[in-house]
């Protein structure tokens, strides 16, 4: 694996309030500082978020992992633009986030296909929406189907694929605009054990050759030591990042990596630090 | 396993997908219900005035399509196309009235508390009830017998406009927003797309109530129309003219919902096979 003993695999994490400034070199693709939400229902507060601070660097693969309910999808949300946040300031690449733009993609736990439109169209949905039709955006989609092993399934329509499929259709759909970030809510989460592998795997794949920056949600441990370059453990209500943790496992990572000695450690000390969070 | 007995059918029915075999047997549950009635009217009524059998209703009916009746009136085409018109309109008006006010429920909350006590109260309602009220209000044109139809379609039309855009999921929508997709043309190709097979649900359902009540229409002072003719025929206890009458109102029913059902499966591709 070109790592050498399983203790090199994991570097203390340098805390939380380190985050925002300590995107790794290179240019910073998302900056979270001082985000806290509260969400209002019948007159009760939730506190979601309290005084987030994160940074990514760009082409850096980060994962919130934190027990359901912490607020990670509160995040993601509010770093896509879909609500704002109480407080703080969201920016990606420099600019401030004020709501939804193509530069960040979400990908959610169900593919949210839509089903009236074949995979192809699905594809097409982001360009045609922009008045973007042409001999070209059509020849990247039918490609991309084909990255993601679609190629034999570009008139089917949703429900006439699989699970997997549908997660694999809806990440060609994020990916033909080329966002510069790609923000992921559990996006495995609901699939079956062996197709979630595949997925992960498929991902590694896809991120090893376009590097774009990933900010991905999950509350599964091994996957967040799988994929990430950097593991950001998240705090119960109100969620807090309160341990940064560094994956220094040798890319490119696949299958074989799981069954590591190196690996299981990680995972452990990964579990041992959520569980103290 | 698949040569167990139970599973042995006659060949024209194993050869057959299940939607054909779901024609067939409909087809012959159809039949079956003609034999029975034909040999009710003919060997156990025997009295055309209170069960005239299938044959003399078709009888009847392909002697009036050409005829006037009451004499000096129109063919029995020439009611069924009066009745088509006044349905047609009407729940054309009462679509697009429907349909307006059910995405306003959607959009405002505010309007849906408005409006969903005036529906809640109408929907119920019979539409014999208005007869008297509208000849008041309208006079005895084609007006109140187009508003009376209109009038059962609109709640209909506005609960179901409703309930579609009201299920569609959030994520959805936040998801044409990041694909790049405006909010207009989110409206458009998302929420009111994803809404159009519960409208055509909506509309096959409102069709139906609006033969439904051309009977009650056409007791306003009409001269024409399959209801006027049965009510007609029926002071005359010409029983089979009412049953052709009745026979045609079906086939138009059923012509109509062909088409919406054939709308529906274009818009809503898990419907097709
Ligand atoms: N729209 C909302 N209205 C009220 N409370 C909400 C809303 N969205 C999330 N919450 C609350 O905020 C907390 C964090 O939610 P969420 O971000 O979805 O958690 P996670 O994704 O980590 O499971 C939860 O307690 C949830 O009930
Ligand atoms: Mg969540």
């Amino acid at each position: 694996m070109g790592v050498s003993q399983h203790e090199s695999g994991l570097q203390p994490g340098p805390g939380a309030k380190r985050a925002a400034s300590g995107a790794r070199p290179g240019s910073t693709a998302v900056s979270v500082s001082g985000v806290s939400k509260t969400f209002w229902r019948d007159g009760r507060p939730t506190q979601a978020l309290h005084d987030i601070e994160l940074g990514i660097a760009s082409g850096e693969f980060v994962c919130l992992l934190g027990p359901s309910g912490c607020g990670k999808s509160t995040l993601l949300h509010i770093v896509a633009g879909f609500i704002a946040a109480d407080e703080g300031q969201i920016s990606a690449h420099g600019e401030r986030v004020t709501g939804p733009g193509v530069d960040r993609c979400v990908l959610f736990q169900s593919p949210t296909l839509f089903p009236w439109l074949t995979s192809r169209d699905n594809v097409l949905f982001g360009p045609r929406s922009r008045g973007l039709d042409n001999e070209e955006t059509r020849g990247r989609a039918d490609a991309l189907l084909a990255t993601v092993g679609l190629g034999d399934f570009k008139d089917h329509y949703p429900h006439q694929l699989s699970g997997g499929m549908r997660h694999r259709a809806a990440l060609a759909r994020a990916l033909i605009n080329r966002p510069r970030i790609l923000l992921m809510d559990e996006p495995f989460a609901a699939l079956d054990a062996i197709t979630r592998e595949q997925m992960q795997n498929f991902l590694l794949d896809l991120w090893q050759r376009e590097r774009m920056t990933v900010l991905f949600v999950t509350h599964d441990v091994e996957e967040a030591a799988l994929l990430s370059d950097r593991v950001c453990i998240m705090s119960p209500r109100p969620g807090r990042i309160v341990d940064i943790v560094d994956i220094e496992l040798a890319r490119p990572r696949d299958e074989a990596l799981r069954d590591t000695a190196e690996f299981v450690a990680l995972r452990h000390e990964l579990r041992k630090r959520l569980a103290s969070a | 396993m698949s040569a167990s007995p139970a599973t042995e059918v006659p060949g024209i029915l194993r050869a057959s997908s299940g939607a054909a075999r779901h024609w067939l047997i409909s087809i012959a549950s159809v039949v079956a219900g003609l034999i029975v009635w034909q040999v009710a009217a003919q060997f156990v009524i025997r009295d055309p005035v209170l069960l005239p059998t299938p044959v003399a209703t078709v009888g009847v009916l392909i002697r009036y399509l050409g005829m006037p009746y009451p004499s000096g009136g129109e063919t029995l085409i020439g009611h069924a196309l009066t009745s088509l018109g006044r349905v047609v309109a009407g729940f054309a008006i009462g679509s697009f009235i429907g349909i307006a006010i059910g995405a306003m429920m959607a959009g405002f909350r505010s309007f849906r508390a408005v409006v969903d006590p005036f529906i809640e109260i109408t929907r119920p309602l019979p539409p014999l009830a208005f007869v008297p009220v509208l000849i008041v209000w309208f006079g005895i044109g084609e007006a109140p017998k187009i508003i009376l139809i209109a009038a059962g379609v609109v709640p209909v039309m506005a609960i179901s406009t409703a309930a579609g855009l009201d299920g569609i999921p959030g994520e959805m929508l936040n998801c044409a927003r990041c694909l790049g997709a405006s909010e207009w043309y989110t409206m458009i190709h998302v929420r009111i797309r994803a809404a159009m097979p519960q409208i055509i649900t909506g509309m096959r359902l409102s069709m139906g109530l609006s033969w439904t009540s051309i009977v009650a229409v056409e007791m306003i002072a009409a001269t024409a129309g399959l209801g006027f003719v049965i009510l007609q025929a029926g002071q005359f206890l010409d029983t089979s003219l009412i049953f052709a009458g009745i026979l045609i109102i079906a086939l138009l029913g059923l012509g109509l919902d062909a088409c919406l059902r054939r709308l529906q499966r274009h818009l809503d591709p898990t419907m097709r096979p």
